[in-house]
């Protein structure tokens, strides 16, 4: 059964069971594969993307039930690696192996949407993926950093 | 047939029952290149004549530097190319790492001058610091094979390690060989050329020509005498030594990185599997009929133990994978599959109760003795104070966040593999013996790893992927494992006890130490910590290491026995000072001064740096409280060593909330760091990953099985338990590092528990802290 996505702006027609994890139509039908698999039970994150502005584990979700609503993804940040958050995370040198980071960045996005001057405390309560490498330390600092620069105050 | 290194019958026999197995049409390897998508990094032929096979500048003057080890997050990526780049002298801006071919590593020998260390270890008085260049084992398995990349595994913390000298002398083989061709260009002495930042200069003439104006000449331009050319010591480098932000990670931050889950070919079609829960299991029966109508299902194929030949003795389990056109697919219909086991009765019968109670019986068996120096009995008789404590730590999984997987297809004269993989020659030498075809025809297409946390941190994913993908000849085959099966498919650091014991004078300092560890057959560092000497001085030792059998595989995992020994060793310390009224930084202090380490100052000095970083003994608020650890690895001998101290700043709150409120690092460079802004990220990296053992992880055993298999039972810590500050500092001392990847920030254990004490007036021994109650007050 045929139906319409909307994935960051573009609009696909997807050929597969609606009951399927949006997780795995974005990675396998639209072929956009920022977004991770890692747990499959929307407990590590690694999978989170936007739907309608809020963020979402996505390997937890049917695609039904993002259909006529706006799906954001870590490739419609920008093309060149040049949103604030991707600024900010690149000047802390923030990855280590990368792997949670897209979901990491869209938890942030969503939660600076909402608290464009977040605390610590509030980070604490909206960035809750998971990374094993340990990135925390930098996770934290680029996200006040982002902050700034979202909102136009350069360091 | 015994070569074959699975038997070979029972294998055919195996293939013989896939049901419904299918070709797609023959898929021409030579497309692997073409397929190359923009994120991907693993190793392509280049356009124009390498300089060596480490180096390849274009005539824009992008120069290719490729990578012999896989970038899980450590900065490998980045360190290796800077060692290259500080002797080649180029323009660090125009640098573009890539894997390197582990084929042609199948195909072509190390240059001779790669092949014995020069200079003296470039350079260190003691002469300490080669690594094992003597073992050339053909599979890289062991020491430093003398094929073309040398050693491309990544493992225990040495990529900079072992690949220092012949990384820098590729930079400098290339960079002669560029002045050579600019010389014999202009027809002038090459003494009396510059090289700097990809411009030769002749100072005389005032010419300059560019490394890509000059690359395609040097390519022709052999060396006279490669084996002079020497290396720059540490006190001439200019680029390592500098914090360089890591070459990956801009592709990380727009999700355009191509990990191995992330590789399409195709025609490709993906593969779930289920292995026997219990080790050593394999499948009785499957019913493929019952699930062969649903939507994208292909074919289903059983798979067996996997050879331990191949898995370095590891006996992990025979399994079943359902292959479908999206893993989604495989993954939905093999989870109403019904499949039966054929489990070994032995393996079932196993539970965490029985195997620590055989663990702790261990330690009152002969064992093997390792240090018995002086006379500990007589020490024990005559002591003004007994002491002993026993402690015990869970198995733990590496659980890194990429699901293992891997890609295979196999056609009649050819395997190619794209994986992220901590041991690509290893993993070539398994297909070829899957396969029947030979290694010098297997290309492994190289990701980078999400995570790693111990080598090969894959398990027998290729394996599994090699044999699905030999019985499907002619199809590409993503196998990608749920959470639940890496859970199986990991090895786990090994489940251990420990009893010490000391005997302490009248001004409590030990007289005596007995130590006895145990842990599984198999298991990682049983002797680490302890073997040797005891760190801390005393006069009479005495340390034997005890081992049961499990069926559990184990293997490295970050920090591997040390993680564990550090915590027994650290935790102990603690209480020896706690029972002697002394404090627990002094009382180290003098106990490392008394004895005749070769690197005691050092760790004089690493204690010192961080109690004084920490405000040592200034008061703290009640429900706050310091501790200190040394944390060595090699601290015993005489060659190479990597030291530091930490003091943790922990909070309990009367309700039995654990904070790790602050860490101050102390760490050495030895002589150099190559990219101190790496290390600090695997300090950082290594802090929560020990707060997270410290104080959640375990992996229990049921019924022979792996209980906790996915992160609901298995959690992982998040943002809110990082510790809010932390201060890191470096030292410079006059040795060769061992490495620092793996076993940095130990301390953290035995620091909070010796906080939970302080305030609480609670000791916990058993890891992890959070199974007990913490409240207080």
């Amino acid at each position: 059964m045929a139906f319409d996505l909307n994935v960051n702006g573009t609009r696909h027609t997807i050929d597969a069971d609606p009951q399927t994890p949006l997780l795995w139509v974005i990675r396998e039908y639209v072929g956009l594969t920022g977004t991770k698999f890692g747990c499959g039970i929307g407990q590590c994150g690694a999978c989170t993307l936007h739907v309608d502005g809020q963020p979402i584990r996505s390997c937890s979700v049917p695609a039904a039930n993002a259909v006529s609503k706006r799906i954001l993804t870590i490739e419609g940040l920008s093309t060149d690696g040049s949103h604030p958050i991707q600024v900010a995370w690149k000047e802390f040198d923030t990855p280590q192996c990368g792997y949670c980071q897209s979901g990491m960045i869209m938890s942030t996005l969503a939660l600076l949407q909402k608290l464009p001057n977040p605390s610590n405390v509030d980070i604490d309560a909206a960035v809750t993926n998971a990374c094993r490498c340990g990135t925390y330390h930098r996770v934290r600092q680029a996200i006040h950093l982002a902050a700034d620069l979202m909102k136009g105050i350069r360091r | 047939m015994s070569e074959q290194g699975i038997n070979r019958r029972e294998f055919l026999s195996v293939v013989a029952a896939a049901q419904g197995a299918f070709v797609l049409g023959f898929w021409a390897p030579s497309r692997a290149s073409a397929q190359k998508p923009p994120g991907a990094v693993w190793d392509e032929e280049s356009a124009v004549p390498e300089i060596n096979a480490w180096i390849v500048i274009s005539p824009d003057d992008t120069v290719t530097v490729r990578i012999t080890q896989t970038e899980l997050g450590q900065g490998v990526w980045t360190s290796n190319a800077m060692m290259v780049c500080e002797e080649l002298q180029c323009d660090w801006s125009k640098v573009r790492p890539q894997y390197a071919s582990a084929n042609r590593d199948a195909r072509e020998k190390a240059p001779a001058w790669t092949l014995n260390v020069m200079g003296n270890g470039a350079t260190d008085p003691k002469g300490g610091g080669e690594p094992g260049f003597g073992n050339r084992d053909r599979t890289g398995q062991q020491g430093i094979p003398d094929s073309l990349y040398r050693r491309m595994r990544t493992n225990a913390a040495s990529s900079v390690k072992d690949g220092r000298y012949y990384l820098q002398l590729a930079g400098a083989e290339a960079r002669e060989r560029l002045l050579l061709a600019a010389a014999e260009l202009w027809r002038v002495p090459v003494a009396e050329l510059a090289a700097k930042d990809s411009i030769i200069t002749h100072a005389p003439s005032g010419r300059t020509t560019t490394y890509g104006q000059i690359a395609d000449r040097a390519a022709r331009t052999p060396h006279p005498n490669p084996e002079k050319i020497t290396i720059k010591p540490p006190d001439q480098w200019t680029l390592m030594g500098t914090e360089r932000k890591n070459l990956d990670v801009p592709a990380k931050v727009t999700g355009e990185t191509v990990y191995a889950i992330d590789v399409r070919v195709p025609g490709m079609k993906w593969a779930a599997v289920k292995s026997c829960p219990v080790y050593g299991g394999d499948v009785k029966r499957y019913d493929f009929e019952a699930i062969r109508a649903l939507p994208g299902v292909r074919s289903a194929v059983r798979f067996p133990i996997p050879d331990p030949a191949l898995t370095r003795g590891r006996i992990f389990s025979g399994g079943v994978a359902v292959i479908a056109d999206t893993w989604h697919q495989a993954r939905t219909a093999l989870d109403r599959m019904p499949i039966e086991w054929e489990i070994p009765p032995a393996n079932a019968a196993f539970n965490t109760a029985n195997m620590s109670a055989a663990l702790v019986a261990a330690l009152d068996k002969p064992g093997r003795v390792r240090v018995d120096q002086g006379n500990v009995a007589a020490a024990f008789a005559s002591a003004a104070k007994i002491v002993e404590a026993a402690y015990s730590t869970p198995y733990l999984p590496r659980a890194r966040m990429e699901p293992g997987n891997a890609t295979v297809l196999v056609t009649a004269d050819r395997v190619d593999i794209w994986i992220g993989d901590q041991s690509p020659q290893e993993t070539r030498f398994s297909a070829a013996k899957i396969t029947g075809i030979r290694e010098e025809n297997v290309y492994l297409h190289l990701c980078h790893l999400g995570g790693g946390f111990g080598r090969n941190g894959n398990g027998p994913q290729a394996e599994q992927a090699i044999m699905i993908a030999n019985a499907h000849r002619g199809t590409p085959i993503h196998l990608l494992w749920t959470r639940e099966e890496d859970f199986i498919g990991t090895t786990y650091r090994a489940m251990g006890v420990a009893r010490l014991k000391a005997a302490l004078d009248a001004d409590g300092w030990p007289v005596a130490l007995d130590v006895r560890t145990a842990m599984q057959e198999g298991g990682f560092g049983p002797e680490s910590s302890f073997d040797v000497a005891s760190r801390y001085h005393v006069p009479n030792y005495r340390y034997s290491n005890h081992t049961t059998t499990f069926h559990v595989p184990v293997g490295t995992r970050r920090g591997i026995g040390q993680a564990a020994h550090e915590f027994y060793r650290e935790s102990f310390m603690n209480e020896l000072a706690h029972a002697a009224g002394r404090d627990p930084y002094r009382y180290r202090r003098e106990l490392i001064s008394r004895t005749s380490l070769p690197y005691k100052d050092d760790m004089i000095r690493a204690l010192d740096m961080a109690a004084e970083m920490s405000g040592w003994g200034t008061p703290l608020p009640v429900g706050k409280a310091r501790a200190i650890a040394l944390e060595e690895r090699g601290g015993e001998g005489n060659r190479m060593a990597t030291i530091s101290a930490m003091v943790h700043t922990v909070s309990v709150s009367r309700e039995g909330k654990v904070r790790l409120e602050r860490v101050d690092v102390a760490h050495e460079t030895g002589f150099g760091l190559v990219n101190p802004l790496s290390v600090k990220k695997q300090i950082e990296g290594q802090i929560i990953w020990f707060y997270n053992d410290a104080m959640h992880q375990a992996n229990t055993i049921q019924d022979g099985r792996i209980v906790e298999n996915n992160f609901k039972a298995f959690p992982l810590s998040r943002i809110d338990e990082d510790p809010p500050e932390i201060n890191i500092r470096f030292f410079k001392t006059g040795h060769w590092l061992l490495g620092m990847g793996h076993d940095r920030a130990t301390s953290v254990q035995s620091a909070i528990g010796d906080a939970i004490f302080q305030i609480t007036g609670k000791r916990f021994r058993d890891l992890p802290y959070s199974k007990h109650d913490l409240s207080w007050g």
